[in-house]
C-alpha cells in the first residue's frame, strides 16, 4: 500500500464522524440527497455520493432524520430534516468535536 | 417500451432487498441517477453517455442495494468469526476421532478386510468434516443475519478471563515431565515382555505359563525391546533439543517399526503362547473376532494418537520459535 492510500484511508476514517454532524446541521433546513452532496463539497467538507446516501437512510431508520417525498415537480425527491433528536445529537457531536480541537491544541503546544 | 438501462439497473438493486423497502429503494435510485444524469448533462455529456457513466459509477446494483438497506457482504462478520472459528476447532477435534475409531472398530468387528477399515474411516472422517464445516456455518451465517435483541449483545460478548489459555510449550518442565513419564512406560513395558515369560502369577491358569509364544524369543521379542530401547533414546532427544520435524519423522518411523510387526504377530495367530490360550480356554465362544478387532484398533488408534501428538508439538514449537524471533 502506497503512502497516499494510507493517507486517504486515515483521512476518510478521521472525516467519517464529521459527516455526520455536517448532515445533520446542514439538515435543519430540509434538503434532497444531491443538493446536499454539492453543497456540502462547495463548502469544503469532501463527501463520496456512496456513502451519504447510504448514510442518510441510516440516519433516518435512527430517527435523527425525518424525510419527506416532495412530487412537486417532474422528478420526485425525498427531503431529509434534522429531527429533535438529530439536533440534540449536533449539539453533542459539536461540543466533542470542540473539546477534542481543544485537546488537540493542547497536544501541539499551540495554546493561542 | 423496452426498459431503459436504467430500468433494468434499478429493478436488479431492488430484487435484492427486502420485500418491504424494495419500492422505497427504488425511487431513492431513480432520484439519484436522474441528478447525477442531469450534473453530467449540464457538462455537455450526450444523454445515453451520461446514463451509462452514472450508472458505471454506482457499480454492482447487488452490492449499492446492499449499502442501502444496511445487509452484511460477508458470510460471517468479524462479531461471531472467532466464536465460529473456535466452536468449530472444538468440534473437529472432538467429533472427527470419535467417529474414525468408531466407523474402523465396528467394520473390524463385523470382519471386514483391513483396506476395508482404512477406507470407511477415512470416507467417514472426511464427510464428517464436511458436514461439520457445513452446517456450523450455516447456524453461523443465519446468525450473523438475524438482529440481535435491541440492547443486547449476541453469543459473542460471552468472553471471560477464564478463557485465557495456558501457554504452551516450550516450558522444559513440561518436556521433562513428558520424558519421566515415557521412560517410565517404556521400562514398565520392556520389563513386562521379560517377566511373562516366567508366568504371570495373579492369573491361576497362567502361573507357570508365558503369555507370549516363547518361539519369539529367537527374534521377536528382542527386537521389540530394542525398539522400546530406541524409544527411551528418542524420549531423551526431545528433551534435550524439542520437537523438530526431523524428530517428528523418527517418531513415525519408531512407531510403524513397533506397531506393523505387532500387529501381524497378532493377525497370523503368532503372537501368543498356545499353550496359554489353552490354560485360559480360549477361544471363549465367539468372542475371538471381537477380542481381535478391539486390539487391533486399539493398538492402531494409540500409535496414529502418538504421531499425531508428535506432529501437534513440532508444530507448536515451530510457532513458537517464529513467535520468539
Amino acid at each position: 500500500m502506497s503512502t497516499d492510500d494510507l493517507a486517504a484511508g486515515h483521512l476518510q476514517e478521521l472525516r467519517r464522524g464529521t459527516v455526520v454532524l455536517a448532515c445533520l446541521i446542514r439538515l435543519r433546513t430540509a434538503d434532497y440527497g444531491y443538493a446536499l452532496l454539492e453543497s456540502l463539497n462547495a463548502l469544503g467538507i469532501t463527501v463520496d455520493a456512496n456513502t451519504l446516501y447510504p448514510l442518510l437512510r441510516r440516519l433516518e431508520k435512527q430517527g435523527l432524520l425525518t424525510s419527506e417525498w416532495n412530487t412537486d415537480e417532474a422528478r420526485p425527491r425525498k427531503f431529509y430534516r434534522t429531527s429533535p433528536a438529530g439536533e440534540r445529537l449536533a449539539e453533542t457531536l459539536t461540543g466533542d468535536w470542540k473539546l477534542i480541537d481543544a485537546a488537540l491544541s493542547r497536544l501541539t503546544g499551540d495554546d493561542s | 417500451m423496452t426498459a431503459t438501462l436504467t430500468d433494468r439497473y434499478v429493478w436488479a438493486a431492488a430484487r435484492s432487498a427486502p420485500e418491504a423497502q424494495r419500492r422505497e429503494l427504488e425511487r431513492e435510485l431513480r432520484e439519484r441517477i436522474g441528478d447525477e444524469t442531469d450534473a453530467l448533462l449540464e457538462q455537455g455529456a450526450s444523454p445515453e453517455e451520461a446514463e451509462r457513466a452514472v450508472l458505471t459509477e454506482l457499480g454492482d446494483p447487488v452490492a449499492l442495494a446492499a449499502g442501502y438497506v444496511d445487509r452484511p457482504l460477508q458470510l460471517i462478520g468479524p462479531r461471531y468469526y472467532l466464536v465460529w472459528w473456535r466452536l468449530l476447532k472444538l468440534l473437529l477435534a472432538i467429533v472427527v476421532p470419535i467417529a474414525a475409531v468408531g466407523v474402523a472398530l465396528g467394520k473390524a468387528i463385523s470382519g471386514a478386510p483391513i483396506g476395508d477399515v482404512i477406507g470407511s474411516a477415512v470416507v467417514v472422517s472426511l464427510s464428517v468434516v464436511v458436514h461439520l464445516g457445513f452446517w456450523t456455518t450455516l447456524v453461523f451465517a443465519v446468525l450473523e443475519r438475524s438482529p440481535a435483541p435491541e440492547g443486547q449483545r449476541g453469543i459473542d460478548s460471552l468472553w471471560t478471563l477464564d478463557q485465557l489459555p495456558a501457554i504452551h510449550e516450550p516450558a522444559r518442565t513440561s518436556r521433562l515431565a513428558d520424558l519421566i513419564a515415557a521412560v517410565f512406560f517404556l521400562v514398565v513395558f520392556a520389563a513386562a515382555i521379560v517377566w511373562q515369560q516366567f508366568g504371570i502369577p495373579w492369573v491361576p491358569q497362567l502361573e507357570a505359563v508365558p503369555l507370549l509364544d516363547p518361539a519369539l524369543w529367537s527374534f521377536w521379542l528382542p527386537y521389540f525391546i530394542g525398539i522400546i530401547g530406541l524409544e527411551i533414546l528418542f524420549a531423551v532427544a526431545v528433551y534435550a533439543i524439542g520437537w523438530t520435524w526431523w524428530l517428528a519423522g523418527v517418531n513415525v518411523l519408531l512407531n510403524v517399526m513397533f506397531t506393523v510387526p505387532a500387529l501381524w504377530l497378532l493377525v497370523e495367530g503368532r503372537l501368543f503362547n498356545p499353550a496359554a490360550l489353552e490354560a485360559m480356554g480360549w477361544p471363549w465362544g465367539d468372542a475371538r473376532p471381537i477380542v481381535v478387532a478391539v486390539a487391533v484398533v486399539t493398538v492402531v488408534g494409540v500409535a496414529i494418537a502418538d504421531v499425531v501428538d508428535g506432529i501437534v508439538k513440532t508444530w507448536r514449537a515451530g510457532r513458537a520459535r517464529r513467535t520468539a524471533a
